[in-house]
C-alpha cells in the first residue's frame, strides 16, 4: 500500500485552477519530491494531504487514511511543515518543541532519539524566542516540531526556500537520515538541483504532472545532444546560440549556456566553436554534458501545448 | 483536558510576553473605571450665569444672592440690557441668562407675582435641562420665603398636592452609586471582547493556525484554551473594580457579592464567546476589530447607562433584548443597591446563560480546521 496516494485530484480557487487531475503514489519509506516553479500547485497538494483543504474532485489517502473520511487519523500520523514559518515566534525554541509534543500527547523525551541530531544544533539557542532565529535555524526547529510525535509521513512544503546554501545542504542530509529510519517523506522545492537528492520526483507545472520518475531516469530521458558553452560575454553568446541553425534550444545555466542540438554530429563541438569565434566571441569553451533535471524540465515544458493560463502565474495558496 | 491545559499554558506564556496586551488587560480597566466614574457626571456645577438686573431693588438682589449661594451657578457677567446678555449666550460666555425686569419688587409686593426671564443655551440639552431646573427650583424657593410677611397674609394660599419624592435604593441620587457598577461591567466587556476578537485571527495572520490545525487538538479544546485566560482576566478586573467601587466610590453593597461574582462568571462568557466567534470567521485582525466595534458600540450605547432604555422606540427595545450588557448592568445594580437575590434576577441570569451557550457553541462550530 502506498504511503501517500492521490487519485485524479483537482482543486480550483474561484475560476483559477490550482491543480488539475493529479494522480501520484508515494511508496512507504520513499523520499519523494514535488518539483515545480511557484504556482505549480505544490502547496495546494500539501494542504489537501494535510486535511487543511478539501479537493473539488478526486480522492487522496495518507498512511492508508482517506483525507476526507479519516481526517482525524491523518492529523495524528503526519508531520507537516508549512511553507511559511508557522511556529510561535513569541515562544522559545524549547517551548515550541514542548508545546507541539504536548498537543500530540507525547513528550520531547519520548521521541528525543528522532530529533536528537537536529535539536543538538539548536540547543545553544533553546531559550531564544523562535522569532529571533535565523532562517536556517527556524527551518530546523520547524522540522523538529513536525517530527516530535514520530509521524509516519513527513510532508515538507518548500523547507529550503529562503535558506542559505550550507543550511540547505544540512537540511537535505537530515532528510536522508530520517528516510533511513523508515519515515516516508514528501518534500517540495522549486530548486531543480534538490530534485536530484530525491528518490523519485514529480515534475509539476500549472497544476499538472509533467512526469514522475527517478532523477536518473529523468536525466536519461533527455533526447537531445547537449553542450555546455562558455564565452567571455554571456548575453550576446545566448543570442548567437539561439540563432545557430542546428540549435534546438538554449538556456542560461549558471555560468554556462546549455545548448541542445537537433541532430547528433561527431564534429558538432568543433563546428560550434568555429561559428562562435566567427561571431567575434573570445574564450569560447564547448563541451558535451549530461542533461540535468532542469534540462529535462525545460524540455518537457517546451513540448507542452501552451495552455491558456500560461501567460500568468497562478497564486500558490 | 490535558490538551486544554497545555493550550492554556501556551496562551498564558504568550500573554506574559506581550507587555502592551498585558497592560491593557490588567491596568487599563482600573484607570478607565477611576477616570470615567469621576468624569461621567450627571451633576453639573459652576454653570456660567449672566444677569440683567433692570430693577436694582433689594428683592432683586436677594434673588441674585440665592443663585450665588449654590454651587451650581457662577455669576460671570452683569449686563444692563438683555441684548448684551444675549451676546454672552451667543459667544458662549454664559450658559444661562437671568433677566430681572423693572418693577420686579413692586409687582412682587403688589400682586404677589412677578416674572423673571431665563434664557438657557440649549446646545447641550442635558446641560440646558439641568440648568433650567436648578434655576426654577431656586426661583421657586425664593418665592416661598422671599415674600414679605404682610403681603403673604393678603394672598390666599393656594395649596394643592405636594409631591415629596423619596429615592429608594439611592436616597441621595448619588450618580456614582448609579454609574460605577455599570461603567465597570461595560469596561470589562469591552476589553475582554477586544482581546478575544484579536486572538484567533492573529494566529491566522502569523500562520501558526496552519500548523495547529494539523494536530489532534479538538475544536472545543482550542476554543476553551482561548477563552479561559481572558475569562480569568475578566474576573480579576471585576475583583479590582468591586474593591474600587467599595472603597473609593463608596458604592453600597447591599446584596450578595459572591452571587454577583457567579453571575459575572456566566456573563463574561458572552463577550468572550462573541469575540472568539468573530475572530474565527475573520481573515485579518482589522476585519475582526471592525466587526467587534460594530457590536460593542451598539451594546454600550443601548445598555441603559447613558440613555434610559424605556425612552427607546419599541423596535429598538426589541433589538436591545439581545444586548448582554443591558442584563448584567441591571443585575449588578439590583444586587448591589437593592439587595436582590438569585430568585429576583433569575430571568436575566438565565438569559445571559442562554446567550453564553449559543455564542460559544457557534464559535466552536464556526472555527474551521479545514477550508473548502
Amino acid at each position: 500500500m502506498p504511503a501517500v496516494e492521490l487519485l485524479n485530484i483537482s482543486k480550483s480557487y474561484g475560476t483559477t485552477p490550482a491543480v488539475r487531475d493529479i494522480s501520484l503514489a508515494v511508496e512507504a519509506g520513499e523520499l519523494f519530491g514535488l518539483i515545480g516553479p511557484d504556482g505549480a500547485g505544490k502547496t495546494t497538494l500539501f494542504r489537501i494531504l494535510t486535511t487543511l483543504l478539501l479537493a473539488d474532485a478526486g480522492t487522496a489517502t495518507v498512511a492508508g487514511h482517506d483525507v476526507v473520511r479519516d481526517f482525524r487519523a491523518i492529523r495524528n500520523v503526519v508531520g507537516y511543515m508549512p511553507g511559511k514559518f508557522s511556529l510561535y515566534p513569541d515562544l522559545t525554541v524549547q517551548e515550541n518543541l514542548e508545546f507541539f509534543a504536548a498537543v500530540f500527547r507525547t513528550t520531547v523525551a519520548e521521541n528525543y532519539e528522532l530529533v536528537k541530531d537536529i535539536y543538538e544544533q539548536l540547543a545553544p539557542f533553546k531559550n531564544r524566542r523562535s522569532g529571533a532565529l535565523s532562517g536556517g535555524m527556524k527551518q530546523k526547529l520547524a522540522l523538529c516540531c513536525a517530527l516530535i510525535h514520530k509521524p509516519q509521513v513527513l510532508l515538507l512544503d518548500e523547507p529550503t526556500t529562503g535558506v542559505d546554501a550550507v543550511s540547505r545542504q544540512e537540511f537535505w542530509h537530515m532528510l536522508g537520515t530520517l528516510k533511513a529510519r523508515g519515515i516516508t517523506i514528501v518534500v517540495s522545492t522549486p530548486y531543480m538541483d534538490e530534485a536530484a537528492l530525491c528518490e523519485r520526483v514529480a515534475l509539476l507545472q500549472e497544476g499538472q504532472v509533467l512526469r514522475i520518475d527517478t532523477p536518473a531516469a529523468l536525466r536519461a530521458a533527455y533526447p537531445w545532444p547537449l553542450y555546455a558553452v562558455r564565452a567571455a560575454r554571456m548575453h550576446p553568446l545566448l543570442q548567437d546560440l539561439r540563432a545557430y541553425p542546428a540549435a534546438h534550444s538554449c538556456y542560461a545555466f549558471g555560468e554556462a549556456a546549455h545548448l541542445s542540438l537537433r541532430q547528433p554530429a561527431p564534429d558538432a563541438a568543433a563546428r560550434l566553436t568555429a561559428y562562435l569565434t566567427g561571431h567575434g566571441h573570445t574564450g569560447v569553451v564547448v563541451e558535451p554534458v549530461e542533461a540535468t533535471i532542469e534540462d529535462t524540465f525545460m524540455d518537457l515544458l517546451a513540448q507542452r501545448q501552451p495552455s491558456p493560463n500560461s501567460a500568468h502565474d497562478q497564486p500558490a495558496q | 483536558m490535558r490538551t486544554v491545559w497545555f493550550l492554556l499554558e501556551k496562551e498564558v506564556r504568550q500573554l506574559r510576553r506581550n507587555r502592551s496586551l498585558l497592560g491593557l488587560l490588567l491596568v487599563a480597566p482600573i484607570m478607565q473605571l477611576v477616570l470615567l466614574s469621576f468624569a461621567a457626571n450627571y451633576e453639573i456645577k459652576n454653570l456660567n450665569l449672566a444677569v440683567v438686573d433692570q430693577d436694582h431693588s433689594p428683592a432683586a438682589r436677594r434673588l441674585l444672592n440665592q443663585f450665588q449661594y449654590t454651587p451650581y451657578f457662577r455669576l460671570v457677567q452683569t449686563r444692563p440690557t438683555s441684548r448684551a446678555a444675549e451676546q454672552d449666550l451667543l459667544d458662549g460666555r454664559a450658559d444661562l441668562v437671568l433677566v430681572i425686569p423693572p418693577q420686579f419688587e413692586r409687582d412682587l409686593v403688589r400682586g404677589g407675582r412677578a416674572r423673571v426671564q431665563l434664557l438657557v443655551n440649549a446646545l447641550d440639552n442635558v446641560k440646558a435641562g439641568l440648568a433650567s431646573s436648578y434655576a426654577s427650583s431656586i426661583v421657586q424657593a425664593y418665592q416661598g420665603e422671599g415674600r414679605p410677611a404682610t403681603v403673604a397674609a393678603t394672598v390666599s394660599e393656594v395649596r394643592g398636592l405636594e409631591v415629596v419624592p423619596a429615592y429608594w435604593y439611592n436616597p441621595l441620587l448619588n450618580y456614582k452609586t448609579f454609574m460605577v457598577p455599570g461603567i465597570l461591567v461595560e469596561i470589562i466587556s469591552l476589553i475582554v471582547m477586544m482581546v478575544a476578537t484579536l486572538n484567533i485571527v492573529r494566529e491566522k495572520e502569523i500562520g501558526t493556525i496552519e500548523q495547529l490545525n494539523v494536530t489532534p487538538i479538538r475544536k472545543w479544546q482550542f476554543i476553551l484554551g482561548k477563552l479561559l485566560p481572558f475569562w480569568v482576566a475578566g474576573l480579576y478586573q471585576f475583583t479590582i473594580g468591586l474593591l474600587l467601587a467599595r472603597f473609593l466610590f463608596h458604592v453600597p453593597m447591599v446584596g450578595s457579592v459572591p452571587l454577583l461574582y457567579g453571575i459575572m462568571a456566566v456573563f463574561l462568557a458572552v463577550p468572550l464567546g462573541l469575540g472568539l466567534l468573530i475572530s474565527s470567521v475573520s481573515q485579518t485582525q482589522q476585519q475582526a476589530l471592525f466587526v467587534s466595534f460594530f457590536f460593542l458600540i451598539i451594546f454600550i450605547l443601548l445598555c441603559g447607562l447613558f440613555t434610559p432604555t424605556e425612552y427607546m422606540p419599541a423596535w429598538a427595545r426589541a433589538i436591545d433584548r439581545l444586548n448582554p450588557l443591558l442584563y448584567i448592568i441591571d443585575i449588578a445594580r439590583r444586587i448591589l443597591l437593592k439587595g436582590s437575590t438569585l430568585r429576583d434576577v433569575l430571568t436575566p441570569v438565565l438569559t445571559l446563560l442562554g446567550m453564553a451557550v449559543v455564542v460559544n457553541t457557534l464559535a466552536v462550530w464556526r472555527y474551521r480546521k479545514t477550508s473548502g
